[in-house]
């Protein structure tokens, strides 16, 4: 697929160029909640499958749809959110009545399930480029709060090339 | 681990199983000075995390939604002059790694638009939806090089993929 479609210039922070998000399957779809692996190689969108949202995996330049081995089901799916070179991929999945933050290991094929504290309930993830840590809105007494999570002991860390590996998760005193 | 088999009970089983062993909270911890920090700034939604990073948009009672940047090896934010203006309202924002470039989706008279903001220089660049269309939603690649942008056009969600210098 021809990745470069427009090229725009003219302003002081450009120019910048615009890309046609690649098409998976037969043609133009709804895609919705975009997010990119922390160099920009991958997009992680939602599409709907079977009248549910469901996660896509794509090579951001070839359009080429990479396996999700353990997130066929528990549609439907929200909030993605990749590492820096995708080999994590955190979303919030169903599970029963209540929406479960999970995270995909694509180097392993492992569905790691994140628990929450009881009675907060997740809407929105991100997750750290080095997997380390990842934020959580939640709603929580009526209200939308943010929390932050430390993942160092869950996770290996998946670092930007070139970057030394640190062991996360501190930089903040308690 | 296989793939089980798509069954509801199954897969709570395994939760419930995974959850007793692996002890309070799956092993997740939370970082209690940050989210203490966190619960002071009222509501807050949208997050966006890159290293030391995270940019959030934060609604204090009885004030208006303002995009607030966490400075995380400090524990509190950092002033973002120039972006938070009394005429808009953000909706989403993404920030990078190096915590320079944040984008930022915005309600502005009536309409939305798609902000680049650059700290370093404190100045803020529109960028244009082409071809027209709605932005509502924004990610940035933590190499600051990609934004990807949920619009809305022609009644479909479509994504837009920009490279930036």
């Amino acid at each position: 697929m021809a990745a470069l479609t427009v090229v725009l210039s003219g302003c002081s922070l450009g120019p910048w160029r615009r890309q046609a998000a690649p098409q998976a399957g037969l043609g133009p779809e709804s895609r919705q909640q975009p997010a990119l692996s922390g160099d920009g190689r991958l997009l992680a969108s939602l599409v709907e499958r079977a009248g549910r949202s469901t996660v896509l995996l794509q090579e951001r330049l070839s359009g080429k749809v990479l396996p999700l081995r353990q997130l066929r089901s528990r549609q439907p799916h929200s909030s993605p959110s990749l590492s820096w070179n995708g080999r994590y991929l955190a979303l919030l999945v169903q599970q029963g009545a209540r929406r479960q933050a999970v995270i995909e290991d694509r180097a392993t094929g492992r569905l790691q399930p994140l628990f929450l504290p009881a009675g907060e309930e997740p809407q929105e993830l991100s997750l750290s480029p080095d997997g380390q840590r990842i934020a959580v809105e939640v709603i929580s007494g009526g209200s939308e709060r943010l929390r932050l999570f430390d993942l160092s002991g869950l996770l290996e860390p998946d670092p930007a090339p070139g970057m030394r590996q640190s062991g996360g998760g501190q930089g903040m005193t308690p | 681990m296989n793939r089980p088999s798509g069954s509801g009970p199954l897969w709570g089983s395994l939760l419930t199983l995974a959850l007793l062993l692996g002890g309070c909270q799956g092993g997740i911890r939370p970082v209690n000075g940050i989210n203490q920090q966190l619960n002071r700034l009222g509501s807050s939604a949208s997050p966006s995390l890159t290293g030391t990073w995270l940019a959030l948009i934060a609604t204090r009672q009885g004030g208006r939604a303002q995009v607030q940047l966490i400075d995380l090896q400090r524990g509190a934010p950092v002033p973002l002059l120039g972006l938070n203006r009394a005429d808009s309202l953000p909706i989403s924002v993404a920030v990078d790694q190096a915590g320079e470039r944040l984008a930022v989706v915005r309600q502005r008279d009536d309409r939305s638009e798609l902000v680049l903001y650059r700290r370093s220089i404190q100045a803020s660049q529109t960028l244009a939806i082409e071809p027209a269309g709605v932005p509502q939603r924004v990610n940035l690649s933590a190499d600051g090089r990609v934004l990807a942008v949920q619009v809305s056009r022609g009644g479909l969600w479509q994504v837009d993929l920009l490279e930036l210098p």
